[in-house]
């Protein structure tokens, strides 16, 4: 028990007995916690409607509203809350009929305050074990909606390359052709036909038109070229260790184990942590995909001066040598509809790229699927060197 | 000035492309053979004498990456301008480390094009002239020595 974490909770003792109430108060105070009273439920729930309570003890018989009515009403309203019932002796069913509507725990008076103490200490300890989970639970929903917006992005990036690409070229067409009428025009011997002038004015237009359609594909390359990054240097194997935390329960409801081989060269990595993150989570969670129950996955990492490795083994179904030339490809998933984007390889590959890395795969059917992932060190971060291109 | 005609190569799958640019150019005054992907550039090569290659850089088969890579490695002295279609300059960037002269983005600017073609055939022309002043000295060094 660590008696600071102790103190940051908020502890109401809800009793008609003034006697009681004060004397538990004062034992309590003792061992470091503060405690707010009430003599009864209706107080008990006035303090609750004002401010958050941690644990709540309570006696279950009291005049206006009985300890199981205010229990209800708490369970209802304040869901983070937890309460601990006292009820008399001879009333044990009042305990277990509370337990069935929701409290932590009964107790039968007189209480052993030793007893009632741990008692709080584990009602507190779940409620801070469930606030930490809702947290983790928010952290990985962030992390996810900034993975499907990076691949969103990626995959307007892709349209809006073939996009411009498609339209340039026949704009380039048309620019060259109107550009060609209007070299002709320039030449002495139809210098004076009919209608010169509006051939020129037409011609004119077309160009003008060129342009500005030119620029609009230009513009709309230029936007989605545009992504923010930061670059940190990453201790690998703490990165790996925190995308483990992020996936571990989709694994571990699947029967898989997942482990971490690291060498002993602990080495960073100058990179963008969110983006690096965003592969290693893609690369796990198809292993996790293709796994079956009770499978194995091991993220083997091994650092030198060249730059870090890192391989992500599975002991999957493994990927058909058809498929294993497109998975790269956007789009391409074999995946039930609305289940994947098409889109995790292709970013995750885009990703290692833009480091200077390589992002490479192996597959035996039957036998699992090693993914690859190559990042050179910054030093050696250069685009002068074509090995790594 | 006269112009003297420069010695075109016009390498790009889209042949309307090809032959309106072709038009234009030959109108202007140079000399422009075509090619409609990349083992075709490179089999003109062999044949025509050729001061500039006009490459686009997306092409189906060979691209234009390869295909300049190529060129530097078979006659490093022709020089090559990119076009690229694609709106990212990233190729291209790769493309101008790799010796490429200048590279422009579709559909170009036809002065801008007359510009760059201008300059290209230029550092053609002056590192011919250093060729040949070098071996002709060589030549004067050898026949001084018998």
């Amino acid at each position: 028990m660590n008696p600071d974490r102790l103190k940051q909770m908020t502890l109401l003792l809800v009793d008609d007995e003034t006697e009681f109430r004060n004397t538990l108060a004062k034992r309590l105070h003792k061992r470091g916690l503060h405690s707010l009273h009430a003599p009864d439920g209706e107080t008990c729930l006035a303090i609750l409607a004002k401010q958050p309570v941690d644990v709540v003890v309570m006696d279950v018989m009291m005049p206006g509203i009985s300890g199981i009515d205010a229990l209800s009403h708490i369970n209802k309203h304040h869901e983070a809350t937890e309460v601990i019932l006292l009820t008399g002796n001879a009333n044990t069913q009042d305990g277990v009929a509370g337990i069935k509507s929701g409290a932590f725990d009964y107790l039968t008076k007189p209480v052993e305050f030793e007893h009632l103490l741990g008692k709080i200490v584990q009602a507190y300890d779940k409620i801070i074990s469930e606030r930490e989970q809702k947290a983790a639970k928010e952290y990985k929903a962030r992390i996810e909606q900034q993975m499907i917006a990076t691949e969103r992005l990626a995959a307007l990036g892709t349209l809006a390359a073939g996009v411009a690409h498609e339209i340039n070229n026949p704009l380039a067409i048309i620019n060259e052709s109107a550009g060609y009428m209007q070299t002709v025009l320039q030449k002495k011997d139809v210098a004076e036909i009919p209608y010169r002038a509006s051939f020129d004015k037409a011609l004119g237009k077309i160009e003008k038109s060129v342009k500005r359609a030119r620029t609009i594909t230009h513009q709309l390359l230029a936007d989605v070229g545009k992504k923010e990054q930061v670059i940190a240097e990453i201790d690998i194997q703490a990165l790996v260790n925190e995308t483990f935390q992020l996936i571990h329960r989709d694994a571990e409801n699947k029967g898989i184990r997942v482990n971490l081989e690291a060498d002993q060269n602990q080495r960073t990595l100058w990179a963008d942590p969110n983006q690096i993150r965003q592969v290693l989570i893609n690369l796990l969670n198809n292993a996790i995909h293709a796994t079956d129950e009770d499978g194995v996955i091991t993220v083997r990492l091994q650092s030198a001066d060249m730059g870090v490795t890192l391989d992500i083994i599975d002991s999957g179904t493994g990927i058909p040598k058809e498929n294993l030339d497109r998975i790269f490809e956007p789009f391409f998933s074999t995946k039930a509809p609305g289940e994947g984007t098409g889109l995790g390889l292709f970013v995750s590959r885009d990703i290692v790229e833009k480091f200077g890395g390589k992002l490479a795969v192996e597959s035996k059917l039957g036998e699992g699927t090693c993914f690859r992932i190559q990042i050179p060190n910054q030093d050696r971060f250069s685009d002068d060197d074509p090995g790594l291109k | 000035m006269i112009h003297v005609p420069t010695n075109i190569l016009l390498v790009d799958d889209e042949k309307d492309f090809v032959e309106m640019l072709s038009m234009r150019l030959e109108d202007a005054g140079d000399k422009v053979t075509p090619a409609y992907d990349g083992s075709m550039c490179l089999e003109k090569l062999k044949k025509t004498p050729i001061d500039v290659v006009i490459l686009d850089i997306k092409m189906p088969g060979m691209d234009g990456i390869q295909v300049l890579r190529e060129i530097k490695s078979r006659y490093p002295l022709i020089e090559v301008i990119l076009l690229t279609g694609h709106g990212t300059t990233e190729t291209a960037v790769q493309g101008m480390k790799l010796g490429a002269f200048d590279y422009l983005l579709k559909p170009a600017d036809f002065e801008e094009l007359k510009k760059i073609l201008d300059r290209a055939k230029k550092r053609k022309t002056e590192q011919d002239e250093r060729i040949r002043k070098a071996e002709v000295r060589q030549l004067l060094r050898k026949g001084g020595n018998i």
